[in-house]
């Protein structure tokens, strides 16, 4: 067998790789240049708002070296996960992006899309034929729930991708994509071992994760043979590391032994990683246990509504040693002041954090006396709408700045406010409400599949 | 007795999708990690109090080959869901570090 090689350009679109390194693995001979651009890390928002949380600018930079280098070379470039969540208006930003580099370079890539945004009416079908069902601790999905959702992305897998190259794709934009098969989708196409093609898949979606020395970010080399595959950095000076090899399948999962996919699971109990050479591992033994059902996951989200913050510090010794009582005489003087506007206290959230005392641990904080000599406080309000959000926020700061404490000698005000304007809002909230498992009829039901002329 | 992060490189915690975090506890030699996992100091009953879930929620897992030992827990609420503290979960690992390991 021929063996493959794919190039993960970096372990997020937008977070960079070096030059040398890229060129260096163009020259090794290549099946694959791709790139993960997902992750559910940064939280609901921008599924809900189908914004990328990396810069356009950075973006582009990634892409435009990468589609140069893929056309040059003659090899496909894959993006999975475009835009961070995968979702419809995170694919049309990343598009709009690759229009713009094609321009640039005077370049025509045949352009594949695959979207994978699932509408309503198809989730509650799904619901009603009993095809979904939770990922993890949450409650079972409920038509209501469908009713709720803003945004819902399917995870697709290695097929969609496959299908693009059928169709002449140069570049791939996919939506929400496993991580994994991004990569593992070529050298299945090829014939390679399952298992081998998915945990190479899983360990360079990372990227520079697994080489040191740990610079940033950088391209990876993963090359797949008969019985095993090789995992190397594409810059000639940094080098992979049993270790780190080995301990990627522990990042960001609930195991290490095993992997969800939407056709099987991959399990790498008996999975074997050698140091062959300075710089270069070699992992064989991954197993591949093919399902019967093809799962996709599903993530959406539901919106709450509009948040505004106010931060602040507090100095006064006498109000350090008293915070919790005194916030407590706050949150109620708050309540009764927005009662006062109209305001129902179910129609809005509350949430008033201490840094320096528990604000990251909340009530799994294990230090019960902190010894801070100054603390924050952070007021978080999420309401229906702007103008109430702000209401709620302003009664806050000024209870927080103005509420009188026992032994109080600071009565032109409690905080230090750094910023005028000291209230901050941050736009639309949203809530992951969908966490959960669809059945498909067949790999491409979740996927839509589109040939774009970018310029016209 | 010995402390964790005496003993430890790497105590992390981060994500698991939305809804679990998952803690990772490195070592640099086999032995330590040896008699770490032997000591019955880091079990489901022993970590459950420390993030007020029960036993049978929290998941120790040895995994020899990178000498590292994991716990998967579920969130108290889903990441960035309102209340959230730590979006990406990468500082709830604090607790860990004071543990006490008989060696």
């Amino acid at each position: 067998m021929k063996p493959i090689r794919i190039m993960a350009a970096s372990g997020m679109l937008g977070y960079g790789f070096t030059e040398e390194a890229f060129k260096n693995g163009l020259s090794m001979g290549l099946d694959l240049i791709a790139c993960d651009a997902g992750s559910a890390d940064p939280g609901p928002y921008y599924l809900g708002s189908g914004t990328a949380f990396v810069s356009r600018l950075a973006a582009k930079r990634d892409l435009g070296l990468m589609v140069k280098g893929g056309m040059e070379a003659g090899v496909p470039v894959f993006i999975g996960s475009a835009g961070g969540s995968g979702s419809n208006p995170q694919v049309d930003w990343t598009l709009d992006i690759l229009r713009e580099i094609c321009e640039e370079q005077n370049i025509t890539p045949k352009v594949v899309v695959l979207r994978s945004e699932i509408k309503k009416e198809k989730l509650k079908s799904k619901i009603e034929n009993d095809k979904i069902s939770p990922l993890g601790p949450i409650a079972p999905l409920t038509l209501n729930d469908a009713d709720n959702s803003h945004r819902v992305v399917a995870m697709m897998g290695v097929e969609p991708f496959q299908e693009a190259l059928e169709a002449g794709a140069q570049v791939v934009i996919a939506g929400r994509s496993s991580d994994a098969a991004i990569y593992a989708s070529v050298p299945l196409r090829l014939g390679a071992d399952p298992g081998l093609s998915w945990h190479m898949g899983k360990i360079i979606e990372c990227g520079a994760q697994v080489i040191e020395p740990r610079e940033g970010q950088d391209c990876v080399i993963g090359t797949i043979y008969s019985d095993h595959f090789t995992i190397e950095p594409a810059h000639p000076d940094r080098r992979c590391t049993r270790t780190r090899v080995a301990a990627h399948t522990l990042y960001e999962n609930p195991s290490p032994y095993y992997l969800k996919e939407p056709n099987g699971l991959l399990n790498t109990k008996e999975a074997v990683f050698t140091q062959t050479d300075e710089r270069t591992v070699k992992v064989s033994g991954s197993l591949w246990e093919p399902s019967d059902k093809y799962t996709v996951k599903l993530e959406g989200v539901k919106e709450l509504g509009y948040r505004t913050i106010f931060l602040a510090g507090i100095r006064d010794p006498i109000l350090v040693s008293t915070i919790s009582d005194f916030l407590q005489s706050c949150r109620s003087r708050i309540a009764k002041d927005v009662l006062a506007l109209g305001v129902k206290e179910d129609e809005y959230t509350l949430e008033i954090k201490v840094y320096g005392q528990n604000a990251v641990m909340g009530s799994n904080e294990p230090v019960k006396n902190s010894q801070a000599h100054e603390l924050a406080v952070l007021v978080d309000v999420i309401a229906p709408t702007e103008d109430i959000s702000r209401a709620v926020c302003a009664k806050a700061r000024y209870s927080l700045l103005h509420t009188d404490f026992p032994g109080r000698m600071c009565i032109s005000g409690n905080l230090a406010i750094p910023f005028s304007p000291s209230d901050f809002s941050a736009g639309n909230v949203y809530e992951f409400n969908i966490w959960h498992v669809m059945e498909c009829d067949n790999p491409l039901e979740p996927v839509t599949i589109e040939k774009v002329d970018l310029f016209n | 007795m010995t402390k964790l992060r005496d003993l430890a490189k790497v105590i992390r915690s981060k994500n698991a999708g939305a809804l679990l975090l998952t803690l990772d506890i490195m070592f640099e030699d086999e032995t330590t990690y040896k008699q770490v996992c032997s000591s019955g100091a880091l079990s489901p009953r022993t970590l459950a109090p420390l993030y007020n879930v029960s036993d049978n929620q929290i998941e120790v897992i040895p995994f020899d080959v990178a000498l590292a030992i994991k716990i998967t827990l579920p969130r108290v609420i889903p990441a960035g869901s309102p209340g959230e503290s730590d979006v990406y979960g990468a500082q709830q690992h604090a607790p860990l570090m004071d543990i006490e390991i008989p060696m």
